[in-house]
């Protein structure tokens, strides 16, 4: 099993270093070639364990690939942990990777950088494969770093550019506010267990103290808030979207924003020991979906409305975790890593073919001439997000929602307030995701386009329909039961197979008419959403494009002032502590002590320039003074 | 040794005295080389009075070197006065302070 999970990891690695070194040699073809086989290669080592792994009959396997480091008793090894789970997901993100790189040939086809991008991309999935399949946590944290690394460089890609730069620092500053979460978390799992690999976690998680257990899974939520953009951390992520678009698709939608809840998974033997980090996942995954969802609606920006949405969806992936259902979770991050990188590549398509146009208010039905066939792409897309039956979003986030309906019949209070957020939030996600759809590919916008359009190669397109095709039917991963017995599929697929990892796939035990119930809330929230969508926004409206927004649409868009309140009260008294420190503290003493030093000898040097006058005669007689001078001393001292 | 040690010493202090008075006081570069030998001698002179009194006859022979060095150093020094007189035309030693701080 060693080989595919090397080739899996290491083939990215390998086409990144290549790229690197020899990229400006190769022709461009070649190079965006390379990449793409590099990934494809990653690809099929995932199946090919996925493969052993099933052969096995093991539930799991351990692999140890390396010894990195050890010190001071702490032994950190390249190993990595086989289970459905993790298979399943190197599957998926070399899939969605493989996509997402054969897209970018075309899409960065005039760009100056493109062995650039393809390195940073290929290194990317390097980092995520690590983290998707590390057993060590530290093994695990280099990925989580790496991947923080990537999509910092990706943000800030076209470097030439200001804003797009400070965009990719914001992003690294906040996720690095996370990560010192994580760091925290594995010093602390060190001291008290002496071990951090995930097994033996999980192994020793049930004799910990109570209290312990606690501050272990809330540091752990923290470090999934930075990396997955949950609240509070969650401000990077609109502004991530200064990338070129298929990055948005691959990180900051598809995978590494994913990665913190897939942590979560990880983590769930420990995690779910405590019902206080169990609340305040939860907590934090139905107020940041609900908050998210809400700015998503006040926005023009095409990609910010799909970053808002990410948001939103993580938040119902870690709502999920939270209600103790991670299986749940993992479909719903499955899922929505196929339509949302769908949405993000054809909200790319089109605004290239529009030349960087990113106001849904400009766009209109004129879009469906230029790209034919995206409208098509995209309402897939957009379905599956707003979860109208029987696209895939319905199932995955019906099953999430239903887990906590199940939750709050047994417990009141607490739980009946996360599921009524969320069931809440999937009214909203029904609004925006199709005022997006109506708003960008039909009617007609009262605003004239401020820019021309182009004709973009067919094949960028083209990729896509797997996508699609994912986003309409991956429902089918892992239908409910009766929805089974309706269509005639099989039941519970994705369920069966993750049974074998520690408190994963079991769907929410509870009677069939919370099922039920939960599915005709979802079903009806959805068509209410579309409506309402079609009544505000239908193609036979005409758009008035709201110049300036104030009042409440304003504090929506802006987040709900997040991002201010960040800047007012931690970015601005830090920069401002900063200025001291340099002006006062560095400038005012170490230099001034310096300089001051240095003033000080030029001063006695330039009084004692006039010592030398460069006669000779002041020297000769200055000779004969200390000449005399010795001989007397002398005289005087050697008498004795 | 006929003449007490004491005395050779006394004449070649004051040997030295004149050499050094000629040195500091004198405004010609040539003076001042002169004075330079005198003292030069003054110190051979102490030298051949302690190799008497001792019996010891290092002393003539520092002498010797004494008086290589000073004709070595009378050459390059009075070869450095014709350039210096060449060049400016003065032999004041005060004239040349292009070393001056």
């Amino acid at each position: 099993m060693t080989v595919p999970v090397c080739l899996t990891l290491f083939l990215p690695l390998l086409g990144s270093a290549l790229l690197a070194v020899f990229g400006r040699l190769l022709p461009r073809r070649l190079s965006g070639a390379l990449a793409c086989l590099s990934i494809a290669g990653s690809l099929a080592g995932a199946v090919w364990a996925w493969a052993a792994l099933a052969a096995s009959g093991e539930p799991k396997a351990v692999l140890h690939l390396a010894d990195w480091f050890s010190a001071g008793g702490l032994t950190v090894s390249a190993s990595v942990l086989l289970n459905p789970l993790s298979v399943m997901m190197a599957v998926m993100v070399s899939f969605v990777s493989l996509i997402i790189h054969i897209h970018s040939v075309w899409f960065m086809r005039e760009d100056n950088g493109f062995v650039r991008y393809f390195c940073y991309l290929n290194l990317f999935v390097f980092f995520m494969q690590s983290i998707v399949l590390a057993e060590d946590l530290v093994f695990l944290f280099l990925g989580w770093e790496g991947v923080g690394f990537c999509s910092f460089s990706l943000i800030g890609f076209w470097f030439t550019d200001p804003d797009k730069v400070l965009a990719g620092r914001k992003a690294f500053l906040v996720t690095r506010i996370g990560d010192v979460a994580f760091l925290a978390a594995i010093a602390l799992l060190f001291r008290e267990t002496g071990g951090l690999g995930l097994e033996h976690v999980a192994a020793v998680a049930p004799h910990l103290a109570p209290s312990l257990v606690t501050l272990l899974g809330l540091l752990f939520l923290w470090a999934a808030a930075g990396k997955s953009a949950q609240l509070p951390l969650l401000v990077w992520l609109p502004d991530a979207m200064a990338g070129p678009s298929p990055v948005s698709a691959l990180i900051h939608a598809a995978t590494m924003v994913t990665a913190g809840v897939y942590l979560l998974i990880r983590v769930f033997p420990l995690l779910s020991l405590s019902p206080v980090a169990m609340g305040a996942v939860a907590a934090v995954g139905a107020f940041t979906a609900f908050m998210a969802a809400c700015s998503a609606l006040a926005q023009h920006d095409i990609k910010r409305v799909l970053a808002w949405s990410t948001i939103s969806q993580v938040g119902y992936m870690v709502l999920g975790i939270g209600a103790g259902d991670p299986g749940g979770s993992f479909f719903h991050l499955l899922v929505h890593a196929f339509f949302k990188s769908l949405l993000f590549m054809v909200a790319g398509i089109v605004i290239q073919a529009l030349h960087e146009e990113h106001d849904i208010f400009r766009m209109g039905a004129r879009v469906r001439r230029v790209v034919p066939g995206a409208a098509l792409a995209f309402f897939c897309g957009a379905a599956a997000l707003a979860g109208l039956p029987p696209f895939a979003g319905f199932f995955s986030k019906g099953r999430v929602l239903e887990s906590a309906l199940a939750l709050a019949e047994t417990q009141h209070g607490f739980w009946m307030l996360i599921w009524a957020v969320g069931t809440a939030t999937a009214l909203l996600t029904a609004i925006y995701s199709f005022r997006v759809f109506l708003l960008a590919f039909t009617g007609k916008p009262e605003l004239v386009p401020q820019t021309g359009t182009e004709k973009t190669p067919g094949p960028m397109l083209h990729v896509l329909w797997p996508l699609a095709l994912l986003a309409v039917a991956a429902g089918l991963l892992n239908l409910p039961e009766h929805a089974a017995h309706i269509m005639g599929a099989p039941a519970g697929w994705l369920d069966g197979l993750l049974h074998a990892v520690p408190g994963m796939g079991h769907a929410p035990a509870h009677e069939a008419n919370v099922e039920r119930t939960a599915e005709f809330i979802d079903a009806g929230l959805a068509v209410l959403g579309l409506l309402l969508a079609l009544a505000l926004y239908g193609p036979w409206r005409a758009h008035r494009h709201p110049a300036e927004h104030r009042g409440l649409p304003a504090v929506l868009e802006d987040g709900f002032w997040l991002d201010r309140l960040y800047m007012t009260a931690v970015a601005r008294p830090y920069r401002a502590a900063a200025d001291v420190v340099w002006r006062r503290a560095d400038d005012g003493t170490m230099d001034a002590a310096a300089l001051g030093l240095g003033r000080t000898a030029l001063r006695a040097g330039g009084r004692m320039r006039r010592w030398t006058s460069g006669r000779l005669s002041n020297y000769l007689l200055w000779l004969l003074v200390g000449v005399v001078t010795i001989i007397v001393f002398l005289a005087a001292v050697g008498a004795r | 040794m006929i003449v007490p040690l004491e005395h050779v010493l006394i004449f070649a202090a004051a040997m030295f005295f004149i050499g050094l008075a000629a040195v500091v006081a004198r405004r010609n570069l040539i003076m001042i080389l002169l004075g330079v030998e005198v003292m030069l001698n003054a110190a051979g002179v102490a030298f051949v009075g302690g190799a008497l009194r001792w019996w010891a006859l290092e002393g003539q022979a520092v002498v010797l070197f004494i008086m290589g060095v000073a004709a070595a150093e009378i050459a390059v020094g009075l070869t450095l006065v014709v350039y210096a007189w060449r060049r400016t035309g003065n032999l004041s030693p005060d004239a040349f302070d292009r070393l001056k701080g």
